[in-house]
């Protein structure tokens, strides 16, 4: 007889078994890392606030991807929230950037944000220092004055910094405008400038073209206080990037490796209990069919047969769709629609075992019902469950990818099936966008196979013919 | 006579299986006031076309109102408005049986039709050939090389299989068919991602049909591949264990040739169990081939799931979109099952024997 402690030998003596194994344990603390870092709303408070990723690049491919080929700029998001020197009234924030790329940013931002004041709020200036020591004065500005009924200290822009796109800022455009075309061609173009302002300003002129100018730039906010006690907590400059992080991002600037990160423990979720839920369920009937026999047996076997004929995927949609996209709700109809295997094949095994000896004995020491089930008949077929319960996790969790592939998908947990579906609906496979497409679904394939290499492991316990062979 | 009673048993079970979705699909309509806004949506949308009608022939507004509402309650009363929705599902369940569900919204069939039965009708056909074909495909293949992979057990190819097989497992359908989007049109530029016909279809017989071949080629191929490994492997197991019977020794004892053995005591006695496996890989193809459609816009049925999803949900659409699903599962497993009868003879003998005589 096998027993459960049995399975771990086993699964561990094959190959499949170990590196299932060890790709499971990977995954678990990887999604045990994420459990405890990323906060439980991670997805309406983050992932789908389009307010929080206005400051990263749009469909950015990862950075990584510099080593194959162009020499695109990296993403830089430079912060200050203390000046780094006083002159009287005025602050300044410096922002330091070594810019080595050959292509010019994709966009620039500026933001102020954290503002308290007395009596007048503070004049900010944004200028763009150079390699070629050009000072370009990018962007001025004045947060908001008090309102009426309003009392000091004024704060202004603690929730949402003060945010500008500097390449369509006009006074950006006429200063560098003024700086290249007195320092490099008196002949420039102004709405050439104006077009391709971060070239311009990451650039000079050469035979009347922008050519990308490397070299360490500086920002520098200059901060002019009406009152010493008046303070500018956060200055941000964005240097947009045509490559960002280690999975690049999608559309609305999202980082893909926070949304596949998260993805993770739920997709382990979804298999684990689905797959231990339906197969205790099943495991449960299968028992009291086999064991009891007449109608119950009969009802739960006609049961098992009906629902075993439904084919589910249409019917999750249907559901899905008419009682809304929930996960739970998603679980509860997997878990519903895959008992009926399980409960037919166990309810053969104790059909067996039931004329045993063992039980047979049991029975005649007078073990309640109960007790035999539970100590004479699940013991055995207990690794039988185990072998099942993990062959049956995968299916789950490509069941859930598909429903959010088709646009049904919880939307308050982004999932990888939604982050693809995404992809697809906006036109990522058309445009090419890879590291939105590919990464999602080489994960799940990932997850699921971890599970299906430890089923390959015990392989000989579902199977026990298999053995022969070697 | 001995084959239909089993048969007759088992589509019995399979109208069960009908039926009761139906019900389901009725229930959750009526419990969640879904079908109650369909019809009121349809009551509406007659009252209207009724007003417009009438304000040139009834001058007085008061007496057109009163026309429109006791017109409004009749049809509330016909379609069972005015009753509680459990008294209302076996109308429903005919209605769906007859795919009798209205208009759809938005999507029209290619004729210009709004009826939903036009419309499903229309793609139905294009649903079963990408299943069919890929069924078949399937089927053909597994048994070929699976058989010829039970007598190579253990070799290079034979692990490669098995570890295919549990990849396959772990494949989700539809990113396998954006993979080969990706490969075969965006990258090589040979084969066409969307649609069944190039724009414009090509003109006559011979050339249409090639662009069809065309057109299917990824699809299909998408399909066959997630389920060609597990079909593989399964039959090179079947054939495997059948092929250490006791009985296979003997005939191969008797100096049988070993073509004979294999087609009378091997594989005639691995079909039922082949079959059962083509049954039990049915609900995934059908799944599976839902999500393809939508990937390749193939338009057939799981396409038009997508779209009727998509934007403004079309409700008539989904119900009967679900029903059909239904339907064609349950008959191809039917089909399936009598495939199963004749091939095994056992089911026959014990049906003839457990009869009294």
């Amino acid at each position: 007889m096998r027993r459960l402690s049995d399975v771990l030998p086993e699964l561990l003596s094959s190959a499949p078994g170990k590196a299932g194994t060890v790709l499971f344990g990977v995954l678990l603390l990887v999604a045990a890392y994420v459990v405890l870092t990323f906060p439980a709303d991670f997805g309406p408070a983050r992932w789908s606030n389009p307010a929080l990723w206005g400051d990263y690049p749009k469909t950015a491919p990862p950075v990584w991807t510099n080593l194959f080929g162009a020499n695109r700029p990296e993403h830089r998001i430079l912060e200050a929230r203390t000046p780094t020197r006083t002159d009287g009234k005025v602050k300044t924030y410096v922002l330091p950037l070594d810019y080595q790329a050959s292509q010019p940013p994709t966009f620039l931002s500026f933001s102020v944000g954290d503002v308290t004041y007395q009596a007048h709020p503070p004049t900010v200036e944004a200028v763009l220092i150079r390699p070629d020591g050009g000072a370009v004065r990018l962007y001025q500005t004045v947060p908001g004055g008090p309102q009426p009924g309003e009392t000091p200290p004024y704060r202004r822009n603690f929730q949402e910094p003060l945010r500008v796109q500097l390449e369509t800022e006009p006074t950006a455009v006429e200063a560098a405008y003024n700086f290249l075309s007195e320092k490099y061609d008196p002949h420039l173009n102004f709405d050439e400038v104006g077009r391709q302002l971060p070239l311009a300003l990451f650039g000079t002129v050469v035979d009347g073209r922008f050519v990308v100018l490397k070299g360490g730039y500086r920002l520098e906010a200059k901060v002019r206080l009406d009152n010493p006690q008046d303070s500018v907590g956060l200055v941000r400059f964005v240097v947009g990037g045509a490559v960002y992080g280690l999975m690049g991002t999608d559309s609305q600037g999202r980082d893909l490796a926070q949304g596949l990160l998260f993805g993770l423990p739920i997709a382990l979720a979804i298999g684990l209990a689905v797959s231990t839920l339906s197969t205790l369920l099943g495991t449960a009937l299968g028992l009291v069919s086999g064991y009891a026999g007449g109608p119950t047996d009969l009802l739960i076997q006609r049961a098992a047969d009906i629902v075993n004929n439904v084919p589910t995927l249409p019917l999750l949609i249907f559901v899905v769709f008419v009682l809304g996209a929930k996960l739970w709700l998603v679980l509860l109809m997997l878990i519903l629609f895959s008992w009926p295997g399980l409960t037919i094949l166990v309810r053969s095994m104790v059909l067996s075992l039931r004329s045993s000896p063992e039980v047979e004995a049991a029975r005649a020491l007078g073990c309640s019902t109960g007790r035999i089930i539970a100590y004479h008949l699940f013991p055995h077929i207990a690794p039988f469950i185990f072998a099942t319960l993990i062959f049956s996790a995968p299916g789950a969790i490509l069941a859930e990818a598909g429903l959010s592939f088709i646009g049904l998908g919880d939307p308050t947990l982004p999932t990888w099936g939604q982050i693809l579906e995404q992809g697809f609906r906006t036109g990522a496979v058309f445009n090419g966008y890879w590291w939105w497409i590919i990464p999602p679904g080489l994960l799940i394939v990932l997850t699921a196979l971890a599970f299906m290499l430890i089923s390959l492991g015990l392989e000989p316990i579902l199977n026990p013919r298999l053995r022969r062979e070697t | 006579m001995d084959i239909l009673r089993p048969l007759l048993l088992r589509a019995v079970t399979l109208f069960g299986v009908l039926i009761a979705v139906l019900v389901l699909l009725a229930a959750s309509l009526g419990a969640t006031g879904f079908s109650d806004r369909i019809l009121e949506a349809t009551v509406n949308e007659e009252i209207r076309g009724l007003r417009s009608s009438l304000a040139g022939s009834i001058r007085d507004p008061d007496e057109l109102e009163r026309t429109l509402q006791t017109r409004a309650a009749e049809l509330r009363a016909s379609y069972g408005l005015d009753r509680p929705w459990w008294v209302r599902i076996p109308g429903l369940v005919t209605r769906v049986l007859t795919l009798d569900l209205g208009d759809a919204r938005s999507i029209r069939s290619y004729s210009g039709s709004t009826r939903i039965a036009d419309i499903i009708l229309e793609r139905l056909p294009n649903t079963i050939l990408l299943l069919t074909t890929s069924t078949i495909l399937v089927a053909l293949i597994g048994i070929a090389a699976g058989v010829w992979l039970s007598t190579r057990i253990g070799s290079r190819i034979d692990r490669f299989i098995t570890y295919l097989a549990a990849i396959s497992n772990a494949l989700p359908t539809w990113w396998l068919g954006i993979l080969l989007i990706l490969l075969f049109t965006y990258r090589l530029g040979w084969l066409p991602s969307e649609g069944m016909y190039s724009v414009p279809p090509p003109e006559g017989g011979w050339p249409r049909f090639l662009d069809l071949l065309r057109h299917s080629v990824l699809p299909v191929m998408t399909l066959v591949l997630v389920s060609i490994g597990p079909s593989i492997y399964s039959v090179r197991t079947l054939t495997l264990n059948i092929a250490q019977e006791d009985h296979v020794n003997v005939a191969r004892a008797k100096g049988m040739p070993e073509r004979v053995v294999l087609w009378r005591h091997i594989l005639r006695v691995a079909a039922p169990p082949i079959v059962t496996g083509l049954i039990l890989g049915l609900a995934g193809s059908l799944g599976g081939s839902i999500l393809v459609e939508t990937i390749f816009n193939w338009s057939g049925m799981g396409r038009l799931y997508y779209d009727a999803i998509a934007g403004t949900p079309d409700e008539g659409l989904i119900v009967a979109l679900t029903f059909m699903f239904t339907l064609i599962y349950v008959l191809a497993r039917l089909l399936l099952e009598f495939l199963y009868l004749v091939l095994d003879p056992r089911v026959r003998y014990e049906e003839a024997v457990g009869r009294p005589a």
